[in-house]
């Protein structure tokens, strides 16, 4: 029970962190290298929200707002700029990516942090103690799938995604602003990662380069699960469980990286992903 | 035309700079103070790495994170004999030759991984960025025997003193770079661009663009452990750090700032870095960082080709004369009974959609046969299927009695076919005369150091480059020529193939009258005197009726009409298919 | 809608880099009417269209559409009210064949009248708005996009091939739809290579020779005689 518990929380974790990537990959069909850097964004909002005496629930929405804002200003001047160049686009992610965590290490100092529990203590389930947090972040995920899920399927917005997703050069001819798309796109994918840095900060320690550690593991996910969500629900799940099952029979440290040689191993024998079934 | 040259002249370059590279090296130490003298032992290093980098991405197109891990693979492979089994000379050479077959087994394997028909440049560049993570992890969890997190330390090393390693460090700089300059202006270091710039033309032309990339992979890393384990004498420490992927996108950073493709940026670049971010690390490490991270956001969206490559643009060398052209006497070819191209039963579907159905063709050598039909009528699909036998077809296609199927495009160009593409497909960052002599590559292969001053090209593909005025522009850059020219060009190339089949798709899109006029009586030449048989896709009717032996009609996937030029032309079916009576 | 000229071509060149695919086409169509530019192909009718709509630069003459002048972009004409129903990609396979009508309005606001109308010209669209786009037959996908394109209710409409590969029966549904569209005052420039689809629905037509207008005239009874030793059947 305590491993199918780990389990599902693993893989939670997992999707909340890759949920932004995957949009992005989806859409402006490039891997998004800061996205380390806006999940420390995020964390260090939960920090700053203690620092100033908020709630510490209000950092949520605090980190939404400012991984949109810097996020459209890195589509604006960074990745617009290199719309046909993308593997250049990627590299200066990478680059961004840095520079925010130079300044994060500026205003904060490099020392480790530790931001608030934002759900402390435990409950009792199926006859286990288990986190509280951890069990919150399984409803986390199951509701921010499902939000996702409604806005890509029903919106105009997730309309217009899909289409871009299908056939950018079709899109455009009818006359969509594919510009734009991709503009919300990307500022809605780095809105997520802040929020996953928010409910990644209770659990892990909070460093400048504390983002970076979760950065393979979530773009490996995002190229599995092509701009499937559901995919993506999917291979979390897979992946973590494998993670969990390594981690506890084998070793901790190679569990760490079982994420990230299985979708090597999964996309070099489905190249495309697994979306498509 | 300038006057043919040795190809050793163009070693001179080359040969100067190592002379004047290693004297400068062996006498520097006495000026240095120990802390520089460290520091710049460690920075030519990894300047040399930086070299090994430029080649697989600026040069070959491969954006890798990885070569700081083979690096590191041979520096601890280094280390660790050095700690746990001696140091006597013979283990020293022994670790030497660790510190090169690990590596070089691991980039086979990562090579091998990263590269396979289909294989996408991020996949590759993802694949590059697993592996120093995987060894970075398998180094921690090694415990006290890989030194774990503080990494091995205060072992043995070669019994240099700090000038002794500086002097080798630079050697290996220097060495390093000569080898890389020699390679990349040799006839096999072309091929490097012409993967970079075009891996589909390369596979039609007979190369295995894949097999080049695992090589040079498999080769680069070995480099970078020889590096590695100089590594880990001259510092006496090997840490996690010079494994891992930080470390990886660092040399990236390095070559992006220096400039892709140029060798010398590169390196320059990395020992200035190095060295200032050693003698900054004191003062302000965090602005040092933010300073250089904003530095590579702007270099890579402003000025891609980096420092080197825009003082590059800004002095304009003198160009190279252009080789002498030599005219081949063609290969005795063995006349085969049966037809060149048997085509049975072919159907090619696309989901739903059945693009080709049931078709027979058989075509002899001599015969030049047009390809005719309505847009969507499935010619193109059919010439795709006959250059590339890994596409899905049904039925059976033979090219001189061998069955294609799953060929991929390089194998089944060597059994004698050459596809010409509608766009014209060319190495843009080539040169006339070098596109041509990588057109040559899969009969004979280049040297990989010597630049020939001479093209020996077969008669035919000569006629081409004579009778177009391509013969003027042999040394002018590919990518500067006018669409008609690129047009010739890249039939020249097919023609230096020496194939038997030749097909063409629209060979005279875009042309004006007089080019279609020339291209037109090439063809017909080649298929009366050299044995070969070419088959073209064409909407020119006019084109099509004066040059052609026979005309096959393809509409809706079928083929409806095979005959004589008079018997097609004025058959009442192909006119009804051309004004839109035929229904499906 | 008062008649008025809705586009003209004046000494219009364009094509691919350096080489000039349409030379010096002059041209005009009126509301409430339909021009056929006929041609083989290669001869440049594709480019046309494209130039028109801008997806290929103008090299030299000038295009009014609507009144406006200048080299418009994909999203002015979709702006301005003009159609395109491209020969290649034309739909989203993977989408439901409500949201590909859907994506040719700017907004949700009027999709349920939109849908009315055209589902009128295309009844069985609307019993099955739900399906997959790539679920249909070939000739139910031209009737697609050709009602995509009307759903904007547009001034200008661009047909490229839309005949090509259809048999008689659905040619004739696809040709009454346009001819109502036409009564309505709808300005149709269509480019083809069936020769009697083309004369059903257009008043007049054009010949493109090598990028070049080399016959024009009404569609009346020699036009067919005409048409046909031009493109030199």
């Amino acid at each position: 029970m305590l491993l199918a518990l780990d389990i599902l929380s693993t893989a939670a974790i997992l999707f909340l962190v890759a949920l932004g990537l995957l949009a992005i990959f989806g859409v402006l069909k490039i891997i998004n290298f800061a996205h380390g850097a806006w999940l420390t964004v995020g964390a260090y909002c939960a920090v700053l929200a203690a620092r100033l005496g908020l709630n510490p629930w209000a950092a949520v929405p605090l980190a939404f707002v400012v991984g949109l804002t810097l996020g459209g200003l890195a589509e604006i001047l960074i990745i617009r700029p290199l719309y046909r160049r993308p593997l250049d686009a990627i590299l200066a992610t990478w680059g961004l990516g840095i520079v925010v965590g130079q300044l994060i290490t500026l205003v904060f100092g490099r020392d480790v942090q530790f931001a608030p529990a934002l759900l402390p203590g435990a409950w009792r389930i199926g006859g286990v103690e288990y986190s509280a947090y951890r069990l919150f972040a399984i409803f986390a995920a199951l509701l921010a799938g499902a939000l996702y899920a409604l806005m890509f399927e029903t919106t105009r917005l997730g309309l217009l995604a899909r289409a871009v997703i299908m056939n950018e050069t079709l899109a455009r001819a009818l006359g969509i602003d594919t510009a734009r798309v991709r503009l919300f796109t990307f500022m809605l994918g780095t809105g997520l990662a802040g929020v996953a840095g928010v409910l990644l900060s209770p659990l892990t320690s909070v460093d400048p380069n504390m983002g970076v550690a979760w950065l393979i593991g979530a773009f490996m996910l995002a190229m599995v699960a092509d701009a499937s969500y559901v995919a993506l629900g999917l291979a979390s799940l897979a992946f973590g469980a494998v993670q969990v099952l390594v981690s506890a029979y084998v070793s901790p440290v190679l569990g760490g990286v079982a994420v990230a040689v299985l979708a090597a191993l999964a996309l070099r024998l489905r190249p495309r992903g697994f979306a498509r079934g | 035309m300038a006057e043919a040259h040795s190809p050793l002249t163009g070693l001179r370059a080359p040969a100067l700079f190592a002379l004047i590279g290693a004297a400068a090296v062996a006498a520097a130490p006495p000026f240095l103070d120990a802390f520089a003298s460290n520091v710049l032992t460690r920075s030519m290093l990894y300047a040399a790495l930086a070299v090994t980098v430029d080649l697989l991405w600026g040069y070959t197109g491969v954006l890798t994170f990885a070569q700081g891990a083979f690096f590191g693979v041979g520096a601890y492979a280094t280390a660790l004999m050095l700690t746990h089994l001696g140091a006597t000379p013979a283990l020293f050479v022994a670790a030497l030759a660790l510190a090169i077959v690990l590596p070089a087994a691991l980039g086979a394997l990562v090579g091998w991984i990263s590269f396979y028909h289909g294989s996408t440049p991020l996949f590759a560049s993802v694949i590059s960025l697993v592996f120093p993570i995987v060894a970075t992890q398998l180094v921690y969890s090694g415990g006290a025997w890989t030194g774990s997190s503080s990494g091995l330390v205060g072992y043995d090393v070669l019994p240099l003193e700090g000038e002794g390693f500086f002097r080798l460090a630079g050697l290996l700089l220097v060495a390093v770079l000569v080898a890389a300059w020699v390679f990349v202006r040799s006839d096999a270091g072309k091929l490097l661009i012409a993967v970079r710039d075009n891996e589909a033309r390369c596979a039609y032309l007979g190369l295995d663009p894949k097999r080049i990339q695992i090589a040079l992979t498999a080769i680069l890393a070995a480099v970078a452990g020889l590096i590695g384990f100089v590594f880990a004498n001259a510092s006496s420490v090997v840490a996690p750090e010079n494994v891992g992927f930080v470390f990886g996108t660092e040399i990236v950073i390095w070559v992006a700032l220096g400039g892709r493709a140029t060798l010398f940026g590169p390196a320059f670049a990395a020992i200035g870095i190095d060295y200032l971010s050693a003698q900054l690390s004191g003062d302000l490490p965090f602005l040092w960082q933010l300073v250089l991270g904003s530095l590579f956001v702007v270099t890579i969206i402003v000025a891609p080709e980096g420092a080197a490559g825009l003082a590059r643009r800004l002095w304009r060398g003198g160009t190279a004369a252009p080789p002498r052209l030599l005219s081949l006497e063609a290969a005795p070819r063995e006349t085969k009974a049966g037809p060149l191209l048997a085509v049975r039963g072919l159907s090619r579907g696309f989901g739903a959609l059945t693009v080709l159905r049931e078709i027979d063709l058989s075509v002899k050598s001599g015969e030049l046969l047009s390809l005719v039909g309505p847009n969507g009528a499935g010619k193109t699909t059919l010439m795709r299927c006959l250059s590339d036998g890994r596409e899905p077809f049904r039925g059976e296609i033979a090219m001189g009695g061998q069955d294609i199927a799953g060929r991929p495009p390089n194998r089944v160009a060597a059994l004698g076919v050459g596809r010409k593409f509608q766009v014209a497909s060319i190495f843009e960052g080539l040169s006339v005369a070098d596109c041509l002599r990588l057109a040559r590559a899969s009969h004979e292969t280049p040297s990989a150091w010597r630049a020939s001053a001479a093209l020996a090209l077969p008669a035919p593909c000569v006629e081409v480059v004579k009778l177009t005025g391509l013969i003027d522009q042999l040394g002018a850059p590919a990518r500067l020529l006018s669409h008609g020219l690129k047009q010739a060009l890249e039939l020249a190339m097919v023609l230096a193939l020496e194939p038997q089949l030749v097909l063409l798709d629209e060979p005279t899109a875009g042309l004006t009258k007089g080019e279609r006029t020339l291209i037109g009586e090439v063809l017909v030449k080649l298929t009366a005197g050299q044995g070969c048989a070419v088959v073209l896709v064409e909407h020119d009717f006019d084109f099509v009726r004066e040059i052609s032996s026979r005309i096959v009609v393809l509409h809706q996937g079928r083929l409806v009409m095979d005959g004589t030029v008079e018997d097609v032309a004025n058959s009442a079916l192909v006119r009804e298919i051309y004004s839109g009576g035929g229904h499906g | 809608m008062a008649d008025e000229e809705r586009l003209s071509l004046d000494a219009v060149s364009s094509g691919y880099g350096a080489v000039a695919v349409v030379r010096g086409v002059r041209l005009a169509v009126r509301s409430g009417e339909a021009l056929a530019v006929l041609g083989k192909n290669g001869m440049g009718k594709t480019t046309l269209l494209k130039t028109i709509v801008g997806l290929l630069p103008l090299q030299s003459g000038e295009i009014r559409i609507l009144g406006a002048s200048g080299a418009p972009t994909p999203a002015d004409c979709v702006a301005r009210g003009v159609s395109y129903a491209p020969q290649d990609q034309p739909l989203f396979q993977d989408l439901s064949i409500r949201d590909n009508l859907r994506l040719a309005l700017r907004s949700d606001r009027l999709l349920a009248q939109a849908l009315a109308r055209v589902v009128a010209h295309f009844p069985f669209l609307g019993e099955r708005l739900h399906q997959r786009a790539g679920a249909l037959s070939g000739g139910e996908q031209k009737m697609l996009i050709l009602a995509r394109a009307l759903m904007v209710q547009p001034r200008l409409l661009l047909v490229d091939e839309i005949s090509e590969g259809l048999q008689p029966s659905l040619l004739e549904r696809i040709a009454a739809a346009l001819r109502l569209e036409v009564s309505r005052g709808l300005a149709i420039l269509m480019v083809e290579q069936n020769i009697d689809f083309a004369l059903g629905v257009a008043h007049r037509w054009a010949v493109l020779e090598r990028g070049e207008i080399s016959e024009e005239g009404a569609s009346d009874a020699g036009a067919r005689t005409r048409i046909a030793a031009r493109l030199r059947l």
